[in-house]
Protein backbone atom coordinates (compact mmCIF):
# COMPACT_ATOMS: atom_id res chain seq x y z
CA UNK A 1 0.00 0.00 0.00
CA UNK A 2 0.82 3.61 -0.14
CA UNK A 3 1.79 1.09 -2.79
CA UNK A 4 4.47 -0.16 -0.09
CA UNK A 5 4.64 -3.25 -1.67
CA UNK A 6 8.41 -4.68 -0.45
CA UNK A 7 10.21 -6.95 -2.69
CA UNK A 8 8.88 -10.36 -0.37
CA UNK A 9 12.31 -12.54 -0.33
CA UNK A 10 14.88 -9.39 -0.18
CA UNK A 11 15.86 -11.92 2.49
CA UNK A 12 18.30 -14.62 2.26
CA UNK A 13 16.85 -18.40 2.87
CA UNK A 14 18.46 -18.00 6.86
CA UNK A 15 16.13 -15.17 7.38
CA UNK A 16 13.30 -16.85 5.57
CA UNK A 17 13.68 -20.24 7.93
CA UNK A 18 14.04 -18.05 11.27
CA UNK A 19 11.06 -16.18 9.66
CA UNK A 20 9.16 -19.21 9.62
CA UNK A 21 10.38 -21.36 12.24
CA UNK A 22 11.16 -19.11 14.96
CA UNK A 23 13.70 -20.77 17.55
CA UNK A 24 12.95 -20.44 21.31
CA UNK A 25 10.56 -18.06 20.94
CA UNK A 26 7.71 -18.31 24.19
CA UNK A 27 4.60 -19.98 22.76
CA UNK A 28 1.46 -18.82 24.76
CA UNK A 29 1.42 -16.08 28.03
CA UNK A 30 4.76 -15.03 28.40
CA UNK A 31 3.91 -14.33 32.01
CA UNK A 32 3.98 -17.96 32.69
CA UNK A 33 7.59 -18.55 31.44
CA UNK A 34 9.64 -18.19 34.23
CA UNK A 35 12.92 -15.92 34.24
CA UNK A 36 15.79 -14.57 35.99
CA UNK A 37 15.63 -11.17 33.87
CA UNK A 38 13.66 -9.67 31.57
CA UNK A 39 14.54 -7.17 29.37
CA UNK A 40 11.84 -4.96 26.29
CA UNK A 41 13.17 -2.82 23.68
CA UNK A 42 11.65 -0.64 20.56
CA UNK A 43 8.11 0.87 20.47
CA UNK A 44 4.97 -0.80 18.58
CA UNK A 45 4.56 2.78 17.13
CA UNK A 46 7.96 2.55 15.04
CA UNK A 47 6.56 -1.05 14.34
CA UNK A 48 9.27 -2.90 16.09
CA UNK A 49 9.50 -4.18 20.15
CA UNK A 50 11.30 -7.26 21.36
CA UNK A 51 11.14 -8.86 24.94
CA UNK A 52 14.01 -11.12 25.96
CA UNK A 53 13.52 -13.35 28.85
CA UNK A 54 16.81 -15.72 30.92
CA UNK A 55 16.90 -18.23 32.99
CA UNK A 56 20.87 -17.68 34.45
CA UNK A 57 22.66 -21.20 36.05
CA UNK A 58 26.52 -21.25 36.87
CA UNK A 59 26.70 -17.86 35.39
CA UNK A 60 25.67 -18.74 32.14
CA UNK A 61 22.08 -18.51 29.68
CA UNK A 62 20.69 -21.63 30.56
CA UNK A 63 17.46 -20.51 28.83
CA UNK A 64 16.37 -17.51 26.67
CA UNK A 65 12.99 -16.91 25.26
CA UNK A 66 11.75 -13.64 23.18
CA UNK A 67 8.75 -11.94 22.12
CA UNK A 68 8.80 -10.43 18.78
CA UNK A 69 6.01 -7.71 17.57
CA UNK A 70 7.47 -6.49 14.10
CA UNK A 71 8.59 -7.48 10.37
CA UNK A 72 10.41 -10.64 9.11
CA UNK A 73 13.93 -8.83 9.86
CA UNK A 74 12.78 -8.37 13.51
CA UNK A 75 11.77 -12.04 14.11
CA UNK A 76 14.66 -13.75 12.32
CA UNK A 77 17.07 -11.70 14.20
CA UNK A 78 15.40 -12.02 17.57
CA UNK A 79 15.81 -15.75 16.75
CA UNK A 80 18.97 -15.48 15.81
CA UNK A 81 19.71 -13.77 19.03
CA UNK A 82 18.96 -16.54 20.81
CA UNK A 83 20.82 -18.97 19.31
CA UNK A 84 23.79 -17.13 20.05
CA UNK A 85 22.98 -16.23 23.37
CA UNK A 86 21.89 -19.33 24.50
CA UNK A 87 24.59 -21.55 26.60
CA UNK A 88 26.82 -18.50 26.69
CA UNK A 89 28.42 -17.28 29.69
CA UNK A 90 26.67 -13.82 30.81
CA UNK A 91 29.70 -11.77 29.66
CA UNK A 92 29.75 -13.57 26.25
CA UNK A 93 26.35 -13.08 25.63
CA UNK A 94 26.25 -9.46 26.46
CA UNK A 95 29.19 -8.52 23.77
CA UNK A 96 27.17 -10.04 20.93
CA UNK A 97 26.39 -7.29 18.74
CA UNK A 98 23.76 -6.53 15.67
CA UNK A 99 26.63 -7.37 13.38
CA UNK A 100 27.14 -10.67 14.46
CA UNK A 101 23.25 -11.80 14.27
CA UNK A 102 22.87 -9.92 10.82
CA UNK A 103 26.28 -12.20 9.60
CA UNK A 104 24.29 -15.22 11.32
CA UNK A 105 21.53 -14.38 9.34
CA UNK A 106 23.68 -14.76 6.03
CA UNK A 107 22.98 -10.33 5.81
CA UNK A 108 20.20 -8.43 5.57
CA UNK A 109 18.47 -4.92 4.03
CA UNK A 110 20.45 -1.97 4.42
CA UNK A 111 17.72 -0.15 5.68
CA UNK A 112 16.08 -2.99 7.88
CA UNK A 113 19.31 -3.13 9.59
CA UNK A 114 19.11 -0.09 11.79
CA UNK A 115 15.16 -0.45 12.93
CA UNK A 116 14.84 -4.17 13.40
CA UNK A 117 17.78 -5.60 14.97
CA UNK A 118 17.00 -4.45 18.48
CA UNK A 119 17.07 -8.23 20.03
CA UNK A 120 20.77 -7.61 21.18
CA UNK A 121 19.90 -4.62 23.33
CA UNK A 122 16.95 -6.85 25.10
CA UNK A 123 19.11 -9.48 26.18
CA UNK A 124 21.51 -6.67 27.48
CA UNK A 125 18.34 -5.34 29.67
CA UNK A 126 17.65 -8.43 30.66
CA UNK A 127 21.16 -9.48 32.01
CA UNK A 128 21.07 -5.92 33.85
CA UNK A 129 17.79 -6.94 34.98
CA UNK A 130 19.70 -10.21 36.35
CA UNK A 131 21.91 -8.56 37.95
CA UNK A 132 20.17 -5.88 39.54
CA UNK A 133 18.17 -8.68 40.60
CA UNK A 134 20.87 -10.94 42.42
CA UNK A 135 23.28 -8.24 43.51
CA UNK B 1 -2.79 -1.74 -36.91
CA UNK B 2 0.12 -1.69 -39.33
CA UNK B 3 3.45 -1.92 -37.86
CA UNK B 4 5.37 -0.06 -40.20
CA UNK B 5 3.77 3.25 -39.02
CA UNK B 6 5.85 6.70 -39.12
CA UNK B 7 6.01 9.53 -37.00
CA UNK B 8 2.19 11.14 -36.46
CA UNK B 9 3.57 14.32 -37.04
CA UNK B 10 4.61 13.46 -40.46
CA UNK B 11 3.02 14.51 -43.68
CA UNK B 12 4.38 11.24 -45.35
CA UNK B 13 1.68 8.31 -45.93
CA UNK B 14 3.75 6.26 -43.07
CA UNK B 15 3.09 9.32 -40.90
CA UNK B 16 -0.52 9.68 -42.04
CA UNK B 17 -1.62 6.24 -41.26
CA UNK B 18 -0.25 6.86 -37.67
CA UNK B 19 -1.65 9.82 -37.01
CA UNK B 20 -5.41 8.48 -38.06
CA UNK B 21 -4.69 5.44 -35.22
CA UNK B 22 -4.00 8.31 -32.98
CA UNK B 23 -6.93 9.62 -33.75
CA UNK B 24 -9.12 6.62 -33.48
CA UNK B 25 -7.34 5.26 -30.17
CA UNK B 26 -7.86 8.53 -28.65
CA UNK B 27 -11.85 8.49 -30.03
CA UNK B 28 -12.06 4.92 -28.04
CA UNK B 29 -10.04 6.40 -24.96
CA UNK B 30 -12.38 8.89 -24.51
CA UNK B 31 -15.56 7.24 -25.25
CA UNK B 32 -14.54 5.08 -21.82
CA UNK B 33 -14.68 8.59 -19.28
CA UNK B 34 -17.77 10.60 -22.03
CA UNK B 35 -15.62 13.61 -23.19
CA UNK B 36 -14.48 14.92 -26.66
CA UNK B 37 -11.41 13.32 -27.75
CA UNK B 38 -9.82 16.57 -28.14
CA UNK B 39 -10.00 17.10 -24.26
CA UNK B 40 -8.01 14.41 -23.75
CA UNK B 41 -4.37 14.85 -23.33
CA UNK B 42 -2.39 11.17 -23.59
CA UNK B 43 0.25 10.97 -20.84
CA UNK B 44 3.21 8.54 -20.20
CA UNK B 45 1.65 7.88 -16.45
CA UNK B 46 -1.07 8.83 -13.61
CA UNK B 47 2.06 10.33 -12.01
CA UNK B 48 2.48 12.79 -15.16
CA UNK B 49 -1.27 13.72 -15.37
CA UNK B 50 -1.26 14.43 -11.88
CA UNK B 51 1.65 16.65 -12.09
CA UNK B 52 0.59 18.90 -15.16
CA UNK B 53 -2.44 19.48 -13.52
CA UNK B 54 -1.20 20.18 -10.43
CA UNK B 55 1.40 22.47 -11.63
CA UNK B 56 -0.53 24.75 -13.51
CA UNK B 57 -1.62 26.06 -10.23
CA UNK B 58 2.02 26.72 -9.10
CA UNK B 59 1.77 29.51 -6.29
CA UNK B 60 -1.90 29.29 -6.08
CA UNK B 61 -3.79 27.64 -3.29
CA UNK B 62 -4.24 24.35 -4.22
CA UNK B 63 -6.42 21.73 -1.80
CA UNK B 64 -6.18 18.20 -2.13
CA UNK B 65 -7.25 15.20 0.51
CA UNK B 66 -4.91 13.61 2.75
CA UNK B 67 -5.27 10.51 1.70
CA UNK B 68 -4.07 11.72 -2.28
CA UNK B 69 -1.74 9.73 -3.71
CA UNK B 70 1.53 11.10 -3.62
CA UNK B 71 2.07 12.28 -7.57
CA UNK B 72 -0.73 14.23 -6.46
CA UNK B 73 0.66 15.42 -2.53
CA UNK B 74 4.21 16.28 -3.30
CA UNK B 75 3.65 18.70 -6.23
CA UNK B 76 0.62 19.85 -4.47
CA UNK B 77 3.02 20.56 -1.19
CA UNK B 78 5.91 21.82 -3.48
CA UNK B 79 3.91 24.16 -5.51
CA UNK B 80 0.70 25.22 -3.53
CA UNK B 81 0.90 28.34 -2.25
CA UNK B 82 -0.68 26.87 0.33
CA UNK B 83 -1.09 24.02 0.46
CA UNK B 84 -4.25 22.74 2.64
CA UNK B 85 -4.81 19.24 3.28
CA UNK B 86 -8.74 18.28 3.64
CA UNK B 87 -9.02 15.37 6.67
CA UNK B 88 -10.86 12.61 5.92
CA UNK B 89 -13.28 10.66 8.15
CA UNK B 90 -12.60 7.08 9.63
CA UNK B 91 -14.20 6.15 6.76
CA UNK B 92 -11.77 7.87 4.56
CA UNK B 93 -14.29 10.43 3.02
CA UNK B 94 -13.41 14.34 2.80
CA UNK B 95 -14.61 16.94 5.46
CA UNK B 96 -17.01 19.01 3.38
CA UNK B 97 -17.86 21.60 6.05
CA UNK B 98 -13.89 21.91 6.41
CA UNK B 99 -13.24 22.02 2.35
CA UNK B 100 -16.30 24.84 2.52
CA UNK B 101 -14.97 27.04 5.45
CA UNK B 102 -11.26 26.89 4.23
CA UNK B 103 -12.32 27.83 0.46
CA UNK B 104 -14.57 30.49 1.67
CA UNK B 105 -11.66 31.67 4.04
CA UNK B 106 -9.25 31.95 1.07
CA UNK B 107 -11.55 33.62 -1.30
CA UNK B 108 -12.14 36.12 1.07
CA UNK B 109 -8.64 36.88 1.87
CA UNK B 110 -7.50 36.74 -2.22
CA UNK B 111 -10.53 37.04 -3.94
CA UNK B 112 -8.95 36.91 -7.26
CA UNK B 113 -6.64 33.90 -7.06
CA UNK B 114 -7.41 30.85 -9.47
CA UNK B 115 -7.50 27.85 -7.18
CA UNK B 116 -7.28 23.70 -7.61
CA UNK B 117 -9.13 21.82 -5.19
CA UNK B 118 -7.72 17.96 -5.94
CA UNK B 119 -9.43 14.93 -4.55
CA UNK B 120 -9.27 11.11 -5.12
CA UNK B 121 -11.84 9.51 -7.09
CA UNK B 122 -11.39 6.22 -5.39
CA UNK B 123 -8.52 5.64 -2.86
CA UNK B 124 -6.20 3.36 -3.82
CA UNK B 125 -5.72 1.79 -0.62
CA UNK B 126 -8.65 1.32 1.24
CA UNK B 127 -10.78 1.33 -1.28
CA UNK B 128 -13.49 4.67 -0.47
CA UNK B 129 -15.50 6.71 -3.14
CA UNK B 130 -15.49 9.97 -2.53
CA UNK B 131 -17.93 12.16 -2.83
CA UNK B 132 -17.46 13.89 -6.07
CA UNK B 133 -20.56 15.12 -7.51
CA UNK B 134 -21.41 16.71 -3.98
CA UNK B 135 -17.97 18.51 -4.23
CA UNK B 136 -18.77 19.40 -7.52
CA UNK B 137 -21.79 21.02 -6.87
CA UNK B 138 -19.91 22.89 -4.03
CA UNK B 139 -17.22 24.11 -6.25
CA UNK B 140 -19.81 25.38 -8.63
CA UNK B 141 -21.60 27.04 -6.04
CA UNK B 142 -18.77 29.10 -4.65
CA UNK B 143 -17.56 29.96 -8.23
CA UNK B 144 -20.91 31.55 -9.00
CA UNK B 145 -21.37 33.21 -5.86
CA UNK B 146 -17.79 34.91 -5.71
CA UNK B 147 -17.06 34.63 -9.19
CA UNK B 148 -13.51 32.92 -8.22
CA UNK B 149 -11.70 30.37 -10.49
CA UNK B 150 -11.71 27.50 -8.71
CA UNK B 151 -11.25 24.33 -10.58
CA UNK B 152 -11.55 20.58 -9.28
CA UNK B 153 -9.16 17.87 -10.16
CA UNK B 154 -9.86 14.24 -9.66
CA UNK B 155 -7.17 11.04 -9.84
CA UNK B 156 -9.88 8.28 -11.17
CA UNK B 157 -6.64 5.80 -11.74
CA UNK B 158 -8.25 3.06 -9.18
CA UNK B 159 -11.73 3.86 -10.00
CA UNK B 160 -11.73 3.79 -13.92
CA UNK B 161 -12.43 0.36 -15.12
CA UNK B 162 -13.62 -0.42 -12.07
CA UNK B 163 -16.64 1.50 -11.59
CA UNK B 164 -19.02 3.47 -13.74
CA UNK B 165 -17.02 7.31 -14.32
CA UNK B 166 -18.82 9.49 -16.46
CA UNK B 167 -17.05 13.13 -16.63
CA UNK B 168 -20.73 15.11 -17.40
CA UNK B 169 -22.07 13.52 -13.84
CA UNK B 170 -18.87 14.09 -11.95
CA UNK B 171 -18.80 17.59 -12.70
CA UNK B 172 -15.17 17.77 -12.65
CA UNK B 173 -12.75 20.22 -14.59
CA UNK B 174 -9.91 17.57 -14.75
CA UNK B 175 -9.36 13.42 -14.63
CA UNK B 176 -6.80 11.18 -14.59
CA UNK B 177 -6.75 8.10 -15.05
CA UNK B 178 -3.94 4.97 -16.86
CA UNK B 179 -3.77 2.29 -19.21
CA UNK B 180 -1.50 -0.28 -17.12
CA UNK B 181 -4.80 -0.40 -14.52
CA UNK B 182 -7.10 -1.22 -17.71
CA UNK B 183 -4.69 -4.11 -18.60
CA UNK B 184 -2.63 -1.96 -21.08
CA UNK B 185 1.28 -1.38 -20.91
CA UNK B 186 2.86 0.58 -18.07
CA UNK B 187 3.77 4.04 -19.98
CA UNK B 188 0.78 5.41 -21.16
CA UNK B 189 -2.02 7.42 -19.30
CA UNK B 190 -4.42 10.35 -20.12
CA UNK B 191 -5.57 13.32 -18.86
CA UNK B 192 -8.94 14.86 -19.06
CA UNK B 193 -8.72 18.93 -19.13
CA UNK B 194 -12.11 20.78 -20.05
CA UNK B 195 -11.93 22.86 -23.08
CA UNK B 196 -11.40 26.27 -21.65
CA UNK B 197 -10.33 25.22 -18.45
CA UNK B 198 -5.88 26.17 -18.04
CA UNK B 199 -3.78 24.09 -18.37
CA UNK B 200 0.47 24.46 -18.34
CA UNK B 201 2.11 22.00 -20.48
CA UNK B 202 4.68 19.97 -18.02
CA UNK B 203 7.04 19.15 -20.87
CA UNK B 204 7.45 21.93 -23.20
CA UNK B 205 9.02 21.61 -27.12
CA UNK B 206 6.76 20.22 -30.18
CA UNK B 207 3.39 21.07 -30.67
CA UNK B 208 1.72 17.50 -30.09
CA UNK B 209 -1.30 16.92 -28.15
CA UNK B 210 -2.69 20.15 -29.04
CA UNK B 211 0.51 21.66 -27.31
CA UNK B 212 -0.03 20.27 -23.99
CA UNK B 213 2.53 17.77 -24.22
CA UNK B 214 5.49 17.72 -26.25
CA UNK B 215 7.06 14.54 -26.81
CA UNK B 216 6.32 12.01 -30.55
CA UNK B 217 3.17 10.54 -30.02
CA UNK B 218 3.11 6.96 -28.76
CA UNK B 219 0.61 5.90 -31.19
CA UNK B 220 1.54 2.02 -30.50
CA UNK B 221 0.84 2.83 -26.37
CA UNK B 222 -1.86 4.67 -27.40
CA UNK B 223 -3.42 2.06 -30.06
CA UNK B 224 -3.08 -0.82 -26.49
CA UNK B 225 -5.19 1.98 -24.32
CA UNK B 226 -7.38 2.23 -26.30
CA UNK B 227 -7.90 -1.65 -26.84
CA UNK B 228 -7.82 -1.88 -22.82
CA UNK B 229 -10.64 0.62 -22.81
CA UNK B 230 -12.58 -1.13 -25.06
CA UNK B 231 -12.57 -4.58 -23.01
CA UNK B 232 -12.36 -2.21 -19.51
CA UNK B 233 -15.64 -0.95 -20.56
CA UNK B 234 -17.14 -4.35 -21.34
CA UNK B 235 -15.90 -5.95 -18.18
CA UNK B 236 -17.53 -3.49 -15.88
CA UNK B 237 -20.27 -5.53 -15.15
CA UNK B 238 -17.93 -8.00 -14.13
CA UNK B 239 -17.13 -6.22 -11.17
CA UNK B 240 -20.53 -6.90 -9.57
CA UNK B 241 -19.35 -10.58 -9.04
CA UNK B 242 -15.72 -9.46 -7.80
CA UNK B 243 -17.37 -7.54 -5.15
CA UNK B 244 -19.50 -10.25 -4.14
CA UNK B 245 -16.60 -12.46 -3.77
CA UNK B 246 -14.94 -9.38 -1.85
CA UNK B 247 -17.78 -9.39 0.54
CA UNK B 248 -17.72 -13.04 0.99
CA UNK B 249 -13.85 -12.88 1.99
CA UNK B 250 -15.01 -9.55 4.17
CA UNK B 251 -17.65 -11.75 6.05
CA UNK B 252 -15.59 -14.61 6.15
CA UNK B 253 -12.47 -13.14 8.42
CA UNK B 254 -14.65 -11.24 10.68
CA UNK B 255 -16.51 -14.35 11.24
CA UNK B 256 -13.24 -16.70 11.56
CA UNK B 257 -10.71 -14.21 13.21
CA UNK B 258 -11.58 -12.92 16.74
CA UNK B 259 -9.13 -9.68 16.29
CA UNK B 260 -9.25 -7.49 13.30
CA UNK B 261 -10.47 -4.19 12.45
CA UNK B 262 -12.16 -4.09 8.78
CA UNK B 263 -10.93 -0.74 7.17
CA UNK B 264 -13.03 -0.69 3.89
CA UNK B 265 -16.18 1.17 3.89
CA UNK B 266 -19.54 0.24 2.54
CA UNK B 267 -19.29 2.53 -0.31
CA UNK B 268 -16.10 1.67 -1.84
CA UNK B 269 -14.17 0.02 -5.13
CA UNK B 270 -15.65 -3.38 -5.91
CA UNK B 271 -12.30 -4.81 -5.73
CA UNK B 272 -10.21 -4.00 -2.66
CA UNK B 273 -10.64 -4.89 0.81
CA UNK B 274 -8.30 -3.32 4.12
CA UNK B 275 -8.06 -5.11 7.27
CA UNK B 276 -5.55 -4.33 10.06
CA UNK B 277 -5.02 -7.48 12.26
CA UNK B 278 -3.76 -6.07 15.44
CA UNK B 279 -0.37 -7.51 16.86
CA UNK B 280 0.27 -9.19 13.66
CA UNK B 281 2.81 -6.79 11.80
CA UNK B 282 1.96 -6.61 8.14
CA UNK B 283 5.06 -7.50 6.59
CA UNK B 284 5.26 -10.17 8.17
CA UNK B 285 1.59 -11.05 7.66
CA UNK B 286 2.54 -10.21 4.09
CA UNK B 287 5.66 -12.90 3.50
CA UNK B 288 3.55 -15.91 5.38
CA UNK B 289 1.09 -15.09 3.19
CA UNK B 290 3.11 -15.15 -0.28
CA UNK B 291 4.70 -18.03 1.01
CA UNK B 292 1.42 -19.87 0.95
CA UNK B 293 0.31 -18.65 -2.53
CA UNK B 294 -1.15 -15.41 -1.71
CA UNK B 295 -0.09 -11.72 -2.71
CA UNK B 296 -1.06 -8.59 -0.39
CA UNK B 297 -0.14 -5.20 0.52
CA UNK B 298 0.42 -3.59 3.37
CA UNK B 299 0.59 -0.16 4.41
CA UNK B 300 3.23 -1.20 7.62
CA UNK B 301 6.22 1.02 7.81
CA UNK B 302 8.53 -2.25 7.66
CA UNK B 303 7.34 -2.87 4.10
CA UNK B 304 7.75 0.55 2.82
CA UNK B 305 10.76 2.16 1.38
CA UNK B 306 10.46 5.28 3.61
CA UNK B 307 10.12 3.07 6.49
CA UNK B 308 6.90 5.32 7.33
CA UNK B 309 3.48 3.64 7.72
CA UNK B 310 0.64 4.56 5.54
CA UNK B 311 -0.22 8.16 5.02
CA UNK B 312 -3.60 7.03 4.12
CA UNK B 313 -4.12 4.95 7.38
CA UNK B 314 -2.65 7.86 9.46
CA UNK B 315 -5.04 10.00 8.43
CA UNK B 316 -7.75 8.37 8.68
CA UNK B 317 -7.18 6.71 12.48
CA UNK B 318 -4.09 8.83 13.46
CA UNK B 319 -2.80 5.89 15.16
CA UNK B 320 0.15 3.60 13.86
CA UNK B 321 -0.76 0.55 15.06
CA UNK B 322 -3.36 0.48 12.67
CA UNK B 323 -1.37 1.26 9.87
CA UNK B 324 1.74 -1.54 11.19
CA UNK B 325 -1.21 -4.27 11.06
CA UNK B 326 -2.95 -3.40 7.58
CA UNK B 327 -2.75 -6.07 4.60
CA UNK B 328 -4.61 -4.74 1.34
CA UNK B 329 -6.08 -7.53 -0.60
CA UNK B 330 -7.11 -6.82 -4.16
CA UNK B 331 -9.56 -9.38 -6.25
CA UNK B 332 -10.23 -9.21 -10.04
CA UNK B 333 -12.33 -10.61 -12.49
CA UNK B 334 -10.60 -13.96 -12.64
CA UNK B 335 -10.51 -14.55 -8.77
CA UNK B 336 -12.74 -17.97 -7.63
CA UNK B 337 -14.67 -18.62 -4.88
CA UNK B 338 -12.29 -21.38 -4.44
CA UNK B 339 -9.41 -18.94 -4.14
CA UNK B 340 -11.29 -17.03 -1.53
CA UNK B 341 -11.72 -19.88 0.05
CA UNK B 342 -8.48 -21.18 0.62
CA UNK B 343 -7.31 -18.15 1.54
CA UNK B 344 -9.97 -17.90 4.30
CA UNK B 345 -8.25 -21.55 5.52
CA UNK B 346 -5.09 -20.19 4.98
CA UNK B 347 -5.03 -16.65 7.07
CA UNK B 348 -6.18 -17.58 10.40
CA UNK B 349 -3.60 -19.75 11.94
CA UNK B 350 -0.81 -16.85 9.99
CA UNK B 351 -2.41 -14.50 11.80
CA UNK B 352 -2.92 -16.30 15.13
CA UNK B 353 1.11 -17.30 14.36
CA UNK B 354 2.56 -13.74 14.13
CA UNK B 355 -0.03 -12.44 16.80
CA UNK B 356 1.41 -15.20 19.13
CA UNK B 357 4.96 -14.30 18.47
CA UNK B 358 3.95 -10.68 19.26
CA UNK B 359 4.98 -8.54 22.63
CA UNK B 360 1.60 -6.57 21.70
CA UNK B 361 -1.69 -7.86 23.18
CA UNK B 362 -3.97 -8.56 20.28
CA UNK B 363 -7.37 -7.47 22.09
CA UNK B 364 -5.59 -3.91 22.61
CA UNK B 365 -2.14 -3.55 20.58
CA UNK B 366 -1.86 0.11 22.54
CA UNK B 367 -0.83 -2.02 25.11
CA UNK B 368 1.20 -4.96 26.41
CA UNK B 369 0.61 -8.50 26.89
Amino acid sequence: MSENNANPFAYTEIVKDHFLNPRNFIMGDEKEWQSDGEGIVGNPVCGDQMLVKIRVKNGKIEDIGWKTYGCASAIASTSALSELAKGQTLEDADKITAKEICDFLGGLPEHKFHCSVLGHQALHKAIQNYLEKTS
Amino acid sequence: MNLDYGNASSLHSYGQIAKNELIKARTKIATLIGVAPLSLILTSSGSESNNTVVRTFENCPIFVSAIEHPSVLKPAETYGSPCVKIPVSQEGIIDLVFLKAKLEETIRKTPKTKILVSVMLANNEVGTIEPIKKIAALIKELRTKHRTKIYFHTDATQAVGKISVDVKTLGVDYLTFTGHKLGAPVGVAALYSRLGAPLKPLILGGAQESHRRAGTSNVLLACAFAKACELAKKNLEKYQKVEILRDYLKEGIKQKIKSQIVITPKNSLPNLLCVSFPASEGESTQLYLDLAGFEVSTGSACASGDLEPSHVLMAMFHDAEIAHGSVRFSLGPKTTKKEIDLLLENLPPIIEKIQDLSTLNKENPNVRK
